[in-house]
């Protein structure tokens, strides 16, 4: 099948007093129509990065492309100017971020944000405008439409101002939706009907998600391919059942392992956790950027950059230790 | 159209409910509990109506001669007439009414003067803002020169350059006081520049000019409102400074200002020709720094409780 984003060897580097940050470092990973990929690493490990390289919206300076190539539908994002790359931002691609507390601009009702979104892309009467709005927001499962488009952001909950951000995302039916932690500010139970309604969504609309995120619960739950990031570089990246029944990288191995089990007697037992502290991306380990906090790290580890094994099946490991494991 | 009748009565039904309301009516109802800044709210609503119905309430012409009245006394004072309420100037002219025209000037100076103003200061404030880097650093050194200058200085300067005359004056007040909106909305602009919902406008696809002017800009309006109301207090001083020195309002245009310096010459035989026009200025400056520092407090959210 054709892919629909094609990102390979992408380095986004930042330039900053007493160096280059390699905030993303030769990332590479497809997504496919129709498909979730869950992108997992912990804070700062640049996976929000790559999702902004994707927009076009790192800011640059001090942030640049230091190469690789992020292919949409065919066509560089990289190459194209800025005037197209607009054109392709919330039509196309789209986005929903973190915070839907704020993310929504304070001084306008949540109906004229999403009819915003219409209005640059597409040329329709106030009266289309305004039936699609309320049509999007009976989409992603806002009560009374009608009444609740003339809310400020302020008047709502969070739940349901994710809710509004998600209809922004969908207003004109993007390809690529991107979803950079959309559930870490929301309570557990709002964060079950997020998850429920974007794959709901997902279905009906057969766009694809680039799904980021820190918790391996949610990925579980969302995508349908994985990739593991680890201070900026690709750990492992699997089919999701893979990558949870036959985990490979000692670092997907630690955050599995981190995860607490719920239970008593037997099943209960002290949490494990991966020893250390993500690297600074000003002092980078040599080889392996993980081997200091690595359980089975060899010689080789500190001194060789570990290169990609393809297990097959689209399993690809960056790791020495393999056989080990 | 349809509902129109729906939502005026949802309108008035989240005015009322205190949890539904919109925010802007949370700070009007605070500045109407802040005694000052409401007293600054009662004079410019004077002042403005006086200027609004000037033809209506003004009991005389305010530039008609009458040589057999001159300067008349005002009515309280020995030799006052009902008549002339605040007496005459040395032609005659009924000083009440030339202050009630003079309050049109004033507050169309002020209009014009801080309009100017503050629509090229934030649009100068707001591209220094959000750009930065070197676009930043030459409008702002720019502002920094004409902060430089003594302000009426300058003003001077430009009006007599431009030609004495109000129009010219309006300008250069509105020149001289481009800095003051620049910086202010440059600093809030870099404030909000931050912000989720910014990476978001630019994330749906909207222009550079679209997230500047619809998302970020209306984000400001708290310090630019304070600002401007403080600049119209500023103007209408200016202004009367200029026309003191007889480079603003020419005769016979009844500006306060220029009332002071045509009295100036009399003030021991007749000291109500520059007396009015003084008070006149000094409570329409105070009601709009008032009011300035009422709304400062009203929209101000570090000054919350």
């Amino acid at each position: 099948m054709q892919n629909l984003l094609d990102i390979r060897h992408l380095k986004t580097y930042f330039s900053v007093r007493g160096g280059v940050l390699k905030a993303v470092d030769d990332v590479s990973f497809t997504i496919e129509p129709g498909q979730t990929l869950g992108l997992v690493g912990e804070s700062g490990c640049g996976k929000s990065v790559a999702a902004s390289t994707i927009m076009g919206l790192v800011p640059m300076p001090p942030g640049f492309v230091a190469g690789g190539e992020i292919v949409f539908q065919g066509v560089d994002l990289l190459q194209l100017p800025e005037s197209k790359m607009r054109k392709i931002r919330g039509s196309k691609i789209s986005m929903i971020f973190q915070e839907p507390m704020t993310s929504l601009n304070p001084v306008f009702t949540v109906g004229d944000q999403v009819a915003e979104v219409i209005r640059l892309h597409e040329k329709l009467s106030r009266a289309e405008i305004r039936n699609r709005v309320i049509e999007s927001f009976r989409l992603v499962g806002i009560p009374a439409p009608e009444s609740r488009v003339k809310d400020y952001p302020h008047q709502m909950s969070g739940g349901m101002r994710q809710r509004v951000m998600i209809a922004m995302a969908l207003a004109c039916s993007p390809k690529l939706m991107i979803a950079d932690e959309p559930t870490t500010a929301l309570d557990v139970t709002i964060q079950a009907q997020i998850l429920e309604l974007m794959n709901q969504l997902k279905s009906e609309t057969g766009a694809s998600i680039l799904f980021i995120t820190h918790d391996l619960g949610v990925i579980a739950e969302m995508a349908q391919k994985v990739v593991v990031m680890y201070a900026g570089k690709v750990m492992e990246a699997a089919e999701v059942t893979e990558l949870f029944g036959n985990p490979k990288h000692p670092y997907t191995i630690g955050l599995m392992s981190s995860i607490p089990v719920l239970g008593t007697g037997k099943k209960q037992k002290r949490l494990s956790t991966i020893a250390g502290v993500v690297p600074s991306l000003f002092n980078l380990p040599k080889g392996c950027l993980f081997h200091e906090r690595c359980t089975v790290a060899g010689k080789e580890c500190s001194r060789v950059e570990p290169p990609m094994t393809d297990l097959g099946n689209g399993h690809i490991v960056c790791c020495h230790q393999l056989a080990g494991c | 159209m349809d509902e129109q009748a729906g939502s005026a009565t949802s309108f008035w039904a989240r005015i009322r409910n205190p949890e539904d309301r919109h925010p802007f009516f949370d700070q009007i109802e605070k500045l109407f509990k802040n005694k000052t800044g409401l007293a600054g709210l009662i004079i410019i609503a004077v002042f403005s109506a006086a200027a609004v119905f000037a033809p209506l309430i003004s009991p005389h012409d305010p530039v008609e001669n009458a040589l057999y009245d001159q300067l008349k006394p005002p009515v309280w004072d020995e030799g006052g007439a009902a008549k002339n309420l605040l007496g005459t100037d040395d032609l005659g002219r009924d000083i009440l009414s030339r202050l009630i025209y003079g309050a049109r000037v004033s507050l169309t100076l002020g209009v014009v003067s801080v309009g100017l103003a503050l629509t090229l200061g934030s649009l100068l404030g707001a591209i220094a803002g959000y750009y930065k880097g070197w676009l930043d650093n030459l409008i702002m050194r720019f502002m920094d020169i004409i902060l430089a200058f003594p302000h009426i200085l300058l003003a001077i300067v430009i009006v007599a350059y431009l030609g004495p005359g109000l129009t010219n004056a309006m300008m250069a007040i509105g020149i001289i006081n481009i800095p003051r909106f620049a910086r202010i909305v440059r600093a809030s602009v870099m404030d909000e520049f931050g912000k989720d919902y910014v990476t978001a406008a630019k994330a749906v696809g909207a222009t550079d000019r679209r997230v500047i002017f619809n998302a970020i800009l209306p984000n400001c309006l708290a310090p630019m409102i304070v600002q401007a109301s403080l600049g119209f207090g500023a103007a209408i001083l200016d202004a009367a400074g200029l026309s003191f020195l007889g480079l603003g309002a020419q005769p016979p245009i009844p500006e306060w200002g220029a009332m002071i310096a045509e009295g100036r010459a009399m003030i021991l035989r007749a000291w109500w020709v520059m007396t009015f026009p003084g008070i006149a200025i000094l409570l329409g400056v105070l009601g709009f720094n008032l009011l300035g520092d009422g709304l400062r407090d009203a929209l101000d959210p570090r000054l919350r409780d």
